[in-house]
This record gives C-alpha cells, structure tokens and sequence, in this order.
C-alpha cells in the first residue's frame, strides 16, 4: 500500500481504520499460538487491543496492542528498543528496516499483529554478548558508513539482508539494492566499501 | 587504510574513528524522541489546510470523541505565553496559536494528545476548522506579493556589495554574458524527525528535541514560557542529521511544553513527515539576474548580480549571497542588489550553505558561459581573475589556495583529456560532459565555553554544550584534549548537546570546530600550565625545567631533553586527584559583550567578510563528469573530484565524509530536490520523501576528496576554517557546466531533469 496513492487528507492510518483492519487480523486467525486470539468471536475494531506474542532479538515478548500500531512502534514505544528508527513511517526511507524470520523488512509497514510468532531482529539483536559486533556493524565502523547514525540501524539490517540475498555480488549491485535506504548526510560510497568488507568477511567466515 | 581514512598531510590531524561510532551502530546512541519516558502521553498536530485568511471555527467535538484523548491545545490555550519572535534562535514571529490569522499553508491550528500514538494521529485527523480564506500569493509570480529591498532588513544583511562604476565597465566591455538563473524551494529533511518531549519536574522544564542550538532555545523557550532560563534545560546528544532544520526553534517547542503542564504528564510529539514541511523552516526559491563583462584578454571588467528571495509576509529572512560573490573574483567593478519578496509562506530558514549555494550556483554558471563565449579554458578563465585583494574591501584574504584546489583536482581529475568541444565527448550511446567550479565558504568562529577536567589516571571529560548533528565534533574536541594532554582517545569522554553543560554557539555557519576547538583547547592549556608549574617546581619530578619548554605525552610531562615524569607522580606531587579548568574563548574582535551574550544563548559570529585585518574563506574546487543517454536523456553523475583548503583539517577521517556528504549534496540540488508549489493554494504538493527527491546510493558512484594542505594562522587559535558547508557549493554550477559540455544544453535554472534535456 503506498500512501501516495491515499487523497490528502486521509491519514495512513486513517485508511487503515477504514479497510485495513480486518486484514490485519488475519494473521492471528490463522495463528498457531491460539491463545492470541481475542476472547470475543465479533471482529476486532480497529481500536481493540489484540494479544501478540513475538520473538524479538531471541527473546519472548507478549504484548497488548492496539491493532493500529505498527511493528516499528511496538519495537519503539511497547518494547523499547529504540535502536531501530522513524524517518517516515511510510516505508520510503528504510530508517526502520529489521529482519523478519531473516528476511529485511520495513517495520512502519508492517502491523505488528501481523507478526505473531515471528522472529524479529533489530539492530540491538546484533552485537553479541562479548561485545564484538557484527561484521556489518564493524565494516561501517572502518568505513566511516555514517555521519549522523540516524539511519544507520536500518543500513545495517539493511546491508545484513543484501548480502543474504546474494545481491551484494558488485558494487553496482549493492548499490542498487541499498537504495531503498536513504542516508541524507550521503555516507553512500562509504556503506558501500563498508558493505564489500563485510561481505567478503561473512564469506570467509 | 582504507579510503575513508586518508593519510593526513601538512597541517591535518589523524582519522581517528568517531568517539561515538560503537554507539551509532548498535542503536544505543539516544536520539531526543528514544528517551523513555515513564507516562509518556503522544502529541499530533493538526494543521491549516488555507495559506491565508483566519479560522473563524475550530471543531475538535469528533477529535475529543476518540478513546484516549487526554487534551487539545488550540485558540486561547498559550495565551499566557508570549509570543515567538524571529531572529537569531526563534525561527518565526509566528505564534500559531496566538492568534487565528493564517499566514501560510500547513500552520500548527491545535495539537491533539492522547495515551496513544495511534488515538492521538486518529483524533488530529478529526480536528477541522472553519476558515475566512483569502486568495494567496504563493511566489514570485503570483500577484499580491510585496517586494522589498532586503538591504538592512535583516542584521544578517546590511548593505548591497558594490565598487567601482558598474555601469561604465558595463558599457565598455568587449564580450558580455546576462543571463537569469533559478533555485527552487527545498527542504532539508533529514531522516530524523522533528519531535518534541516535555517534561516538568515542578517549575522545571526539561525538553528532549533534536537541536543546533541548546543555549539558545533554553533562553527563547523560558523567554516564551515565562520562566527563569535556569529552570529550562534542552537535552540534544545525538542528532539525526539537522542541516540547519534544528538550528531555530519553532513554535511547536512551546505548545508541547503548554500541553505537558495542561496535562500534568510527559508530552511527546514527532512531527510527521508531511507537516514537516509547513511547520519547519526550508530554503526559499530564488532568482538571480547576472551580468559579466569582460575583455578579450578574460579579465572580468564588470560584474553584476542581482537577486530576488521569498520569504513570507511577517519575517525579512534574507541569506544574501552576493556577500560571497561580490568577493570570488578579481572584478574591475561590481554591482549587487537583493530583494525581499514576501509571499503567503512559513518563513525559511537556514540549510546547507545558506547563501553560497543559490548564489554560487549561478555565478558559476555564469563563469563558464562566460569562458565560452570568450573561448577560454573554465580553470585558466578563473586563474586569470584569482584576486590579490578581495574587491569590495580591498582587504587581504587571510588565505586563499583556491589554485591550489584547482591544480590539485584538475590533474586527479583528468581534466587535459577533455574535449572543449560541445558533444564531442561520447562513449557508445552516452554522451560526456565535464564540468568544473568553485566553492567558497566563509570562515567564522563565535564565543563558546568548554570544560576540561584531567584525573591522575590520565581519564579525560570534555563537556561542551554544542551538537554532534553528524560532523563529528564530539570526535574532534576529544581529539583536541587528546592531543593537549597527552592521553589516548581511549581516555577521552565528551559530553555535548545539553544545555546545563558550559555555553557553545548554534552549531551553523560551520562555526563548530573552530570555535569548540579553541575553547577546549584554552581549557587543557590551563591545565598544562597547572601541570607543568607543578612539575617544574621545587623538589618536583623535573625540578628547574622551564615551563615552557614543558610538553603532555602518553600520560606523562616531557621535557625537550628527554626527561619525563609520569602523570600520576606530578598529581601526587600536587595532591590532588583532578584538575578541571572551565575555558571561554571569543574570537579576535569580538564585542565586550560577546561572552555576556554567550549565556543569554546568543551568538556572536566574527569572521567571513566582517574583520577589520583581513576577510576569511575557505576555498575549494570542484570537477563533475556527466554521462546523457542519447535516446532517453537520463543524466548520471560517474565521478566527481573535489580538492578543498580549509586551514587545518582536525580529522582526515570526518573531513573527508563531510565533503563527500556535501558533494553529494551537490548533485541532489542539481538533479533532484525541488519542492513543488501548487500556485494557487500556496501549497507545497510533494511533502514526503517518495515524492521530494534526494540522491539514493545508486544515484552515487566515483566521489574523491583531496584535502589541500593550508596553514592560517589568523582564523582563530585551532587554525581552523569551517568545511561542513563547502563541499555543496558550487557542485552545481560544475553539472549544469557538464551538462552544457555534453549536450550545448545550457540550463540555467535547478533542478536539471530530463524534460530539460528532450528536443
């Protein structure tokens, strides 16, 4: 759903009260953890709260949300992981990128209902217990990838999906591929070297 | 090494990694709108949906309708507040809900809050206003608008540049170019958001919101709320790109701490995307008129430049470039003039090389028409009109190795190997074009105050209340104090962006490491000099040497002779476990007030064209290669090479990816951003960042940067120039040059997009 195509002056979410709403529930009908459903058999309102339990960063969360609130702001305001970052919740700057079951996603598209029983991984879930980083996390270290790190959690998750995707082959490729990831202070040709280094490095590995 | 950390040359500091880059990728570094807050209620706004008129009815029955909703703010409720007033630090005379005119499109009609993010976005949607409307006059074209000399309108612009008889050099010259060029509006938005969180303790005030100027917001924001500036703090450490978008406070600031008090809780308000662009400040379009005359021999006789800037009906803000190109060049005469013209709009503010950017942009358009129709190399055209003295003045440049950048980048570059011929340059269906230009930037320091303690364990604080806004200059006063006192960055903490912390300037003007640099740099040499008396004195560790000749090094006191005593001894020997020295520097020149003005949040720029000795700049140049499918016109920007002189470079390392950011700043105001107006309605139309282009990293290839080599000892103590705002300037003027190499196409006003270059 692209928010352009909505008439000004109806919000996103809005629209999503709309219409939206009973296909965001869907995931929790279909939900093998049946205990998330909502105690009522009535549809859910767009207001209600709905149960939603998820893993995030290897960790168990159940929550209580409205069934507006998208993943990002669960991971934000309910979780409080605020690693992972609001540019304009309308998936056109890749600031709130995380992966899901390993795959990148923008988490201000995404309902959070719809991710019951997912595996959800932020920028916090990277850098492990020892204190070492992730290979991308230490590339953009060594190749200054940043200015103001606003963005960067989402280049990050965002430059872990590429290369798991393969499409981190040549520099054209990466650069094609991380361009849903806008960097307004322009580190580009940085997250680029600093995406070649972890890539090479993730293969050796 | 890897390319992000060039090798430091004459005069140029280590790449250190940034202070804070852990933190950064591990998404702990706590942006203003990540603070957790217990009880945190949400703000939204709401906003006009007229440009111009009064609201005569607001309906917010269905808005308080929705479960959830705590309070709505609007009409009467700052009554007791006074108003916000344009300046320095506020960023308009505008007190949206002071008073039901309605100055421009998007102005803030009430804030909703709610207990949740999501009722406060649904009830927001639901506030709806009755409106006396009246026809707006969106720019320059559009009839209603008033227009003005800005010449004394703003303190920031006092008199049109001019010297010699333009009008006489005019009429005699041999080849002459007058051409009109064009900026259109843009916005800066950087990927953070603007937001807001209040907090009262009491009478206290505690703001969370990303900012470029904490000591100043604190004073504006008591001034507005009525308090005492000590009970006001602004909390800021991490800034999510700003550009000059968080240097002035707007009106939301206040309604959100009304709202927190109303409701006797946290308040926190993120403006979305789309309301960021009417109620925060932008660059306005502007026009410009140039006229050069010059002989056969390419001496530029005549030059003038007139120019034309919207802003909107209340507030003169003016940038007034033609302070810089008045004083680029070797004119034998020049002639400025800047217009105001006062449109229904939100007032702009500050962005990225404010004045240089529009201005430079078509003054070096106009040099490479001008070395055309001369048919005179662009680089010999401008080595030819390399001043001794800038012209208005007749002053000296503290330094300019403009050349040198010329030099530099022309034979990294490749330069020789281009064809002046239009079109000749091709490579299968693409056609190549090169285009090359000057930056210029001036070089300002201001007031600022810093805070140093050293402990016997070599443990380093800094704590100085600027803004890592990205720059890096949390990095560099750590490297600073490093450097000073002798201690690995491993021992270095600094404590920025809060304003209970010791006073620095808005972090604008590319001011921030000159003037932080020198303040801490007074601090940890009052502690060297405590050191070293210690050390040097009677029955001390080096008892008999002369201060002087005293030196701070891996965590001990040297002398020229080699002799040495450790830190701790001279600690030990002074019996004290710290020394912390508060240090406040002011540039030369600066007024008796200056440090007064300090702590009442104002800043007192000295520098630029201003100083009595001489006028500083920081200089640059800048060669594009452009590549134009010949079936579909699309323009692709392969590589650019940038050499740049700015007196001493702190770190290679940020400097580097500063100049890179503005380069590709560059190419974003040639070939992308434009903020679109819908005439009528005074509305901009393309308000979120699908529709608002800015360069993605497929858009970006080959970018070099040569940092030249320059020593100055005038600009400051640190030897510092500003070189966070060079690097877009200029950039382009060298496209719209490579465009016309390649094409005979020669666009004058920006963006350059496709259609421009169809048929």
């Amino acid at each position: 759903m692209s928010d352009a195509k909505i008439s000004s002056g109806l919000s996103r979410r809005m629209f999503m009260t709309a219409s939206v709403s009973a296909a965001a529930v869907m995931p929790l009908v279909n939900s093998p953890t049946r205990a998330a459903q909502p105690a009522s058999a009535k549809p859910a309102e767009p207001r209600d709260l709905s149960a939603v339990s998820m893993r995030i960063n290897k960790q168990t969360y159940n929550l209580a949300l409205d069934n507006r609130t998208s993943l990002l702001d669960a991971l934000r305001d309910h979780v409080g992981l605020t690693g992972t970052k609001k540019g304009c919740d309308h998936g056109q700057c890749g600031a709130c990128t995380v992966l899901i079951d390993g795959k990148r996603v923008l988490s201000c598209l995404s309902f959070a209902v719809m991710n019951q029983g997912r595996e959800i991984t932020t920028v916090e879930g990277l850098a492990s217990a020892d204190g070492d980083l992730h290979p991308v996390q230490q590339a953009f270290v060594d190749h200054d990838a940043f200015q103001c790190g606003y963005c960067t959690p989402g280049q990050i998750m965002s430059a872990i999906g590429c290369i798991n995707e393969g499409h981190a082959g040549s520099e054209d490729d990466i650069r094609e591929y991380m361009s849903g990831n806008l960097c307004r202070c322009a580190a580009y040709p940085n997250i680029v070297a600093a995406i070649v280094q972890a890539r090479d490095e993730t293969r050796r590995a | 090494m890897n390319q992000a950390a060039p090798a430091p040359r004459e005069n140029q500091g280590d790449p250190v990694v940034r202070i804070d880059a852990r933190l950064k990728v591990t998404g702990q570094a706590g942006y203003p709108a990540d603070i957790v807050t217990a009880n945190v209620a949400y703000g939204a706004l709401a906003t006009s949906s007229i440009a111009r008129g009064k609201v005569s009815e607001l309906h917010t029955k269905d808005a308080n309708a929705v479960p959830g909703v705590l309070d709505i703010v609007t009409y009467g409720d700052l009554d007791k507040t006074d108003m916000p007033k344009f300046g320095n630090t506020g960023a308009s005379s505008i007190g949206p809900l002071h008073d039901k005119t309605v100055f421009h499109d998007g102005q803030i009609i009430a804030l909703v809050v709610a207990e949740t993010f999501e009722a406060a976005e649904e009830a927001a949607m639901l506030v709806r206003a009755d409106y006396e409307d009246e026809r707006p006059s969106a720019s320059f074209d559009s009839k209603g608008v008033k227009m003005e000399p800005a010449a004394g309108k703003s303190p920031m612009f006092k008199e049109d540049a001019k010297a010699g008889d333009f009008d006489a050099a005019w009429a005699d010259a041999t080849v002459k170019i007058d051409e009109k060029y064009s900026t259109p509006t843009q916005h800066h938005n950087p990927i953070e958001l603007f937001s807001t969180t209040a907090i009262w303790q009491g009478d206290q005030l505690t703001i969370h919101e990303p900012s470029q100027n904490v000591t100043g917001w604190k004073v504006e924001l008591a001034r507005q709320l009525k308090l005492d500036p000590a009970n006001v703090r602004i909390v800021s450490p991490y800034i999510g790109g700003a550009f000059g978008s968080k240097g002035p406070m707007t009106a939301r600031t206040a309604i959100v701490a009304v709202a927190a008090r109303r409701i006797g809780r946290p308040v926190r308000c993120v403006v979305n995307r789309m309301q960021a662009f009417g109620t925060q400040t932008y660059r306005a379009e502007t026009r410009h008129r140039i006229r050069m005359g010059a002989g056969k021999d390419g001496r530029i006789t005549a030059f003038g430049h007139e120019a034309w800037e919207v802003t909107s009906r209340p507030d003169p803000y003016v940038v007034g470039g033609t302070s810089a190109t008045a004083r680029m060049y070797d004119y034998g005469s020049v002639l400025t003039h800047v217009s105001l013209v006062h449109a229904d709009r939100n007032t702009p503010g500050y962005m990225r090389s404010p004045p240089e950017t529009p201005y430079v942009y078509a003054l070096e358009n106009a040099m490479d028409e001008m070395a055309v129709a001369l048919g005179m190399d662009p680089v010999e055209f401008r080595r030819i009109n390399e001043p001794e003295k800038e012209p208005i003045g007749g002053k000296p440049f503290s330094s300019r190795s403009l050349i040198k950048c010329y030099d530099q980048a022309s034979e990294a570059f490749g330069w020789s190997k281009r064809d002046p011929r239009v079109g000749s340059m091709r490579d299968g269906d693409w056609l190549v074009g090169m285009g090359c230009a000057t930056a210029i930037y001036p070089t300002a320091a201001a007031p600022c105050a810093a805070r140093v303690r050293l402990t016997a364990d070599g443990e380093v604080r800094v704590q100085c209340g600027s803004h890592e806004i990205g720059t890096g200059v949390r990095t560099i006063a750590g490297q600073m104090a490093a450097e000073r006192l002798g201690v690995g960055m491993d021992k270095i903490s600094v404590e920025m962006g809060d304003s209970a912390l010791p006073p620095a300037p808005v972090s604008g003007g590319s001011i921030s490491t000159a003037s932080v640099c020198s303040a801490v740099m007074k601090a940890c040499d009052a502690i060297r000099e405590k050191l070293f008396a210690a050390a040097a004195g009677k029955g001390a560790p080096l008892a008999g040497s002369a201060n002087a000749k005293l030196d701070l090094k891996d965590e001990e006191v040297v002398t020229e002779t080699g002799k040495s005593a450790k830190l701790a001894d001279v600690f030990k020997a002074m019996q004290v476990g710290a020394i912390e020295e508060y240090a406040e520097f002011a540039p030369k020149g600066s007024s008796p007030e200056a440090l007064r003005k300090l702590y009442a949040g104002q800043s007192e720029f000295h520098g630029g064209e201003n100083d009595e000795d001489s006028v500083k700049y920081a200089f640059g140049a800048e060669f594009v290669e452009v590549r134009i499918n010949s079936y579909t016109r699309e323009i692709r920007v392969p590589r650019m090479v940038g050499a740049f002189a700015a007196g001493r470079i702190m770190n290679t390392r940020t400097a580097r990816s500063q100049l890179i950011g503005g380069m590709i700043w560059g190419i974003g105001q040639a070939l992308h951003e434009a903020t679109e107006i819908d005439q009528r309605h005074a509305r901009y139309v393309n308000r979120d960042l699908q529709d608002y282009l800015v360069p993605v990293n497929a858009d970006i290839k080959q970018v070099d940067v040569i940092l030249v080599p320059e020593i100055d000892h005038q600009v400051n103590p640190a030897g510092v120039k500003g070189l966070g705002e060079l690097g877009n300037v200029g950039t382009a003027a060298a496209v719209a040059s490579a465009v016309y190499h390649a094409t005979g196409k020669r666009i004058r006003d920006l963006p350059i997009r496709i259609d421009d270059l169809i048929g």
